[in-house]
């Protein structure tokens, strides 16, 4: 009996001590709270942020590009053709948010995940934000543009990507990436996968007003090369502009040498070179709806 | 003057009596902007104790939300004067006078982040508590 009132007295004081750990997780979880938004938006330019919006928020992106900045008779580039992508994405938790676009270029349909594997903490325990995004394009143009013996998975492209973000000071944040970019079906010269690195940045001019950059590098490993040497191998990307993000929206005006939507095809086939003035603007807007 | 010219001019003075009076309208819309009622405010928030009242260092986080999230609607001083206030049925109201910082924090905390009607709820965007009171030590500057 003597023993059945100990084990009974201790177990009414287990949650007694429960409550207590959980306290003391609370407070330690109160010091290491995640900076405040490292970067406003979902994409900075042409690549991804390790920004991700609250759980049970729906986003709506609109992206485009505008045709080459040549002169005032094109209006800069706004006269001639354009590239669009639509796309809504789903914040499931705070973590992870699933996505699906589709793009005028290739008639591209890509279906999206990003997850939040770190978050950058105030009192800097962990120092950097750490985050995955993948991709699967599916190109829905005819038959015809895929040649013969034509397979359903001739479609398919894919992206994946491990971003390393920083916010340095309030109005500085900077992500680097390493990414890996692969499409099913390219001409017989071309090569099928590409690894690349980029750089991107947010810097905060006002409170809803920073300036951003994107530069992404297409990287030449004899490794992983099927042709000794490279036809038409991509050109590096570059990109800076103006980023304006308030409660609801964020809005993105830029230059940029990528006109394609999709991060693999940039990757890999973009032969705009920054340097000889190959440039375009574009603008990109968001719209968040939280449930 | 022939028939279609005078068919011309009549569309035109109909147009221009609908542009004036459209552009006159925009003058009067904001007189028509009800003031909003007295707020019933949940004891709990009402007693509710700022945990970071007197902390200085969140001014400029409140300053930065109060941009993102409230300065469009409520204006750069919080006059209720921004550029969304003209759409509103109802005047957003002065975060500067007596009656606004007379209310205690959690008055406050429950007007800005709970809200009601046209004052949108912001627990599901501003998510974290003391980015919360962030705001309210900034609304407290605009006396």
């Amino acid at each position: 009996m003597k023993k059945l009132n100990i084990f009974l007295t201790i177990l009414l004081l287990l949650p007694v001590f429960l409550i207590a750990q959980d306290e003391e997780t609370e407070i330690a979880r109160v010091k290491s709270k995640p900076v405040r938004a490292p970067f406003g938006c979902p994409v900075v330019i042409d690549n991804q942020t390790v920004y991700i919006p609250t759980a049970k928020t729906l986003e709506f992106v609109i992206e485009h590009r505008f045709d080459k900045i040549e002169n005032i008779s094109n209006l800069f580039g706004i006269y001639g053709s354009s590239n669009i992508r639509l796309g809504v994405n789903y914040s499931i938790t705070n973590k992870l948010s699933v996505g699906f676009g589709t793009t005028k270029y290739r008639k591209l349909q890509d279906f999206r995940i990003k997850y939040n594997i770190l978050e950058q903490t105030r009192d800097d325990k962990m120092p950097v934000a750490l985050t995955a995004y993948g991709n699967m394009g599916i190109d829905a143009r005819a038959e015809s543009y895929f040649g013969q013996n034509y397979k359903f998975t001739n479609r398919l492209s894919y992206f994946t990507e491990l971003i390393v973000a920083r916010k340095f000071t309030d109005w500085l944040s900077i992500q680097v990436s390493g990414s890996f970019s692969h499409i099913n079906r390219v001409d017989s010269l071309m090569e099928h996968d590409k690894i690349g690195i980029s750089f991107s940045g947010r810097a905060r001019v006002t409170a809803q007003s920073s300036i951003i950059f994107n530069y992404g590098i297409p990287l030449e490993i004899k490794g992983i090369q099927e042709h000794t040497t490279l036809t038409n191998p991509p050109k590096q990307n570059f990109g800076i502009g103006w980023e304006i993000s308030t409660s609801t929206h964020c809005f993105q005006i830029f230059v940029t040498s990528a006109t394609d939507l999709s991060p693999q095809y940039t990757m890999m086939e973009n032969q705009n070179d920054w340097l000889d003035g190959d440039l375009f603007f574009g603008f990109t807007i968001t719209r968040l709806w939280s449930f | 003057m022939n028939m279609k010219t005078r068919s011309i001019n009549k569309i035109i003075g109909i147009a221009a009596v609908l542009f004036f009076a459209m552009a006159f309208m925009a003058f009067i819309a904001p007189q028509d902007q009800k003031k909003g009622g007295p707020w019933e405010i949940p004891s709990k928030y009402a007693k509710m104790e700022n945990p970071y009242a007197g902390d200085t260092d969140l001014i400029k986080i409140g300053k930065m939300l109060y941009s993102k999230h409230c300065k469009s609607c409520h204006g750069n001083k919080g006059l209720g004067d921004g550029p969304k206030a003209k759409q509103l049925e109802t005047f957003p109201g002065s975060f500067a006078t007596e009656t606004f910082q007379d209310d205690t924090d959690g008055e406050m905390y429950f007007k800005s982040i709970i809200g009601r009607d046209e004052m949108p709820n912001y627990e599901k965007k501003i998510t974290d508590d003391e980015d919360r009171w962030a705001i309210i030590n900034y609304l407290r500057t605009l006396k």
